[in-house]
């Protein structure tokens, strides 16, 4: 068990990213019962933006990293928020009142339609995020190295998912998105206005999800235009294994989904990282299916 | 709208045989002054770049033949059949080739074609020269009369091992990507070290389209290797490079083939790019023989730019041992396999050495060992 903290940094790093993305489907489904397959797919439209402004007009080179990042990662999420409200406008809104599957049907067809947008717009082949944009410093504690980047990367996504979890429970918009979760019937006749509630929830989601794209970008440097699928699938798995609607569950997913692969990586082998992942959706959907924080939500389908 | 296409390919198919023929009846005129040499080419389909290269680099090669008065006196003239890059296509080209009297032929670039002309050349003794097939089991079948100019995927293995070993590594880690090229490379090198004596010390898969190696890098840096030996392609061996050096280790890094990509270099940023080595056939910009230099004079004359890539090239050696044998032996297909097969030594082609062993595969090494330097540039190593 050599080195355990270390892979428990990388654990909680790479899971914080699929947190950071499952909130999104997470919010969604709760408040629609809807899976949004399309936001893998905002979430590599977060990742090229941030390709725009930090590569192809170099703002790194103009501000500096650091004001060049803050930017960024503002506008980033800003124009996926944007990109995410015209997406439920077009896709979504217009079938809010017919069967659930042809929503299903819609969001698939959103997905595979941005990623070929993403495809057509910045082509096929791989991107890279400039490589001296962010200094590198590793920490060494009693033999363990840990990059400081990483640690930066998690206190990030706790810091994001802590000012939502504030905004979802402290607040009377937070409260609407609540009461929509629960029964959007009996919050209407609240007066709780839930067209907006799902307007907000498709800001908040893809704001989110756009953000994580831009810090996979900046942190692995690598991009390519179906990166959301693989990420949005370990996202949508960490949402269920937290329990699909719940928001501290979709956190705790990310969570435990990354560490589940970071140690399964570590102490069995690397080749078996998604198995291992996609077994713990299966187990979990066994035993528990309601997830680790049982879900108000599913208890009454 | 149907009948109208009907129409136009009746007529282009008349004249396209007439074409033929009328090719033909002129061949059968100057037989005896001439010797005819056959190339199968993709010049269509997905690989035209390739095909079209090859034919370029075969025609300036037959010029200056002629120009010198031929083979023992005897024009070469070229017979160039199209195979599209399909199987399918390339069995009617071969059936064409064969048909028209050809010594030899050389070709082709890709390995399912090349399959599936082999028996057609074969049973019709015709000795075929391949080019770009690097499929192991084109040359384990037992053919007589087959060659070919370019390396076997084994051969790769074999170079990066040693090349491994000539650098003074002793506890290389390999890592691949369970992809069928990564993992055969994997293979192949692991049992080359270990019948040099060479243990590897870590022995794994990454999950290509991942995008974060640090447990694995943590895994390999607790065994201690003195280099990481990565089979797999180049977007994760950049972010390998890159993580590598995030985590402070400065392990040296070798790749295959799959890693000449200067994507690499984007990917990783020159800093952690730098000092990775990897193994590949040298590319034009890197081919230094005097016959190589010779070639690419006239070739950049004519279409102001160099072949797009190595296998072109090797067709060129291929179109010139067959030369080569004609000259010595004459243009009797039998005697020229015989000639490639047991008198042709080190004989001093564009892309180095060429001899031939009794399978008809290349002796002598084609993959170069390349490494990055600092300021991202991929340069050969001597």
């Amino acid at each position: 068990m050599a080195h355990l903290v270390e892979q428990l940094i990388y654990g909680l790093t790479v899971g914080s990213i699929y947190a950071l993305i499952a909130l999104g489907y997470t919010m969604v489904y709760g408040v629609m019962k809807l899976i949004n397959f399309a936001h893998g797919e905002l979430f590599t439209l977060g990742a090229y933006f941030g390709f725009v402004f930090l590569v192809t007009l170099n703002w790194g080179g103009f501000f500096g990293p650091a004001i060049a990042i803050g930017l960024t990662v503002i506008l980033v999420s800003g124009l996926v928020a944007m990109a995410g409200h015209l997406l439920e406008r077009v896709a979504y809104r217009p079938l809010r009142h017919s069967d659930r599957l042809a929503a299903v049907v819609s969001a698939l067809g959103a997905s595979i339609f941005l990623q070929n947008v993403i495809m057509v717009v910045w082509g096929s082949r791989y991107r890279a995020f400039n490589a001296s944009l962010l200094p590198t410093v590793v920490w060494q504690v009693g033999g363990q190295n840990i990059p400081l980047i990483r640690l930066f990367v998690f206190l990030v996504a706790v810091a994001v998912m802590l000012g939502l979890y504030l905004f979802i429970n402290r607040t009377r918009l937070g409260l609407a998105i609540r009461a929509a979760a629960i029964d959007q019937g009996a919050a209407k006749l609240m007066g709780v206005d839930v067209s907006r509630v799902i307007a907000v929830v498709f800001i908040i989601g893809p704001a989110l999800g756009g953000l994580a794209g831009l810090l996979v970008g900046i942190y692995y440097g690598q991009i390519n235009f179906n990166m959301g699928q693989i990420y949005g699938l370990k996202a949508f798995t960490a949402a269920v294994i937290g329990g699909i609607g719940n928001i501290p569950g979709a956190m705790i997913g990310g969570l435990v989904l990354g560490l589940l692969e970071t140690l399964g990586d570590a102490y069995i082998s690397g080749a078996w990282k998604d198995a291992i992942a996609f077994v713990a959706l299966i187990l979990i959907l066994v035993f528990r299916p309601t997830g680790i924080l049982r879900e108000r939500v599913a208890e009454k389908l | 709208m149907g009948r109208f296409f009907s129409l136009w390919g009746y007529l282009v198919l008349t004249l396209f045989f007439a074409g033929t023929l009328a090719g033909e009846a002129q061949a059968q005129d100057k037989v005896q002054g001439s010797v005819k040499i056959g190339i199968m080419a993709p010049t269509t389909g997905p690989w035209a770049t390739e095909g079209q290269d090859m034919v370029k680099v075969i025609e300036i090669l037959a010029e200056e033949i002629n120009a010198k008065g031929g083979l023992n006196g005897l024009k070469v003239e070229l017979e160039i059949g199209d195979d599209g890059g399909s199987p399918k296509t390339a069995a009617l080209a071969a059936q064409r080739l064969v048909t028209s009297a050809v010594v030899a032929v050389v070709g082709t670039y890709g390995s399912s074609v090349t399959e599936a002309s082999q028996d057609i050349y074969d049973e019709a003794g015709v000795v075929q020269i391949a080019t770009g097939s690097t499929s192991i089991r084109l040359s384990e079948k037992g053919l007589k009369r087959f060659f070919r100019t370019c390396p076997r995927d084994d051969e790769q293995g074999r170079v990066l091992a040693d090349k491994v070993k000539e650098l003074g590594f002793k506890k290389p880690a390999i890592v691949h990507d369970n992809t069928s090229y990564a993992k055969g490379l994997a293979d192949e090198t692991r049992a080359i070290f270990k019948k040099e004596g060479l243990a590897e010390v870590y022995f794994d898969a990454i999950i290509p389209g991942d995008r974060d190696f640090a447990v694995a890098l943590s895994k390999i840096k607790a065994q201690n290797p003195d280099i990481i030996v990565f089979t797999g392609y180049y977007p994760e061996a950049g972010m390998i490079l890159r993580q590598k050096k995030d985590l402070g280790w400065d392990v040296p890094m070798v790749g295959g083939d799959a890693t000449n990509n200067r994507a690499l270099v984007e990917i990783a940023g020159a800093e952690a790019a730098s000092g990775y080595y990897f193994v590949s056939p040298p590319g034009p910009d890197d081919m230094n023989s005097p016959a190589a230099v010779k070639l690419f004079e006239v070739y950049r004359n004519k279409y102001k730019e160099l072949p797009s890539s190595v296998w072109s090239v090797l067709a060129g050696d291929a179109f010139n041992v067959i030369a080569e044998a004609v000259t010595k032996v004459g243009s009797d297909s039998g005697k020229i396999a015989q000639y490639l097969h047991a008198d042709l030594k080190n004989y001093e082609g564009l892309s180095g050495q060429i001899s031939f062993n009794e399978k008809g595969d290349r002796i002598g090494e084609v993959y170069r060992l390349y490494r990055v330097d600092p300021q991202g540039k991929f340069v050969l190593q001597k």
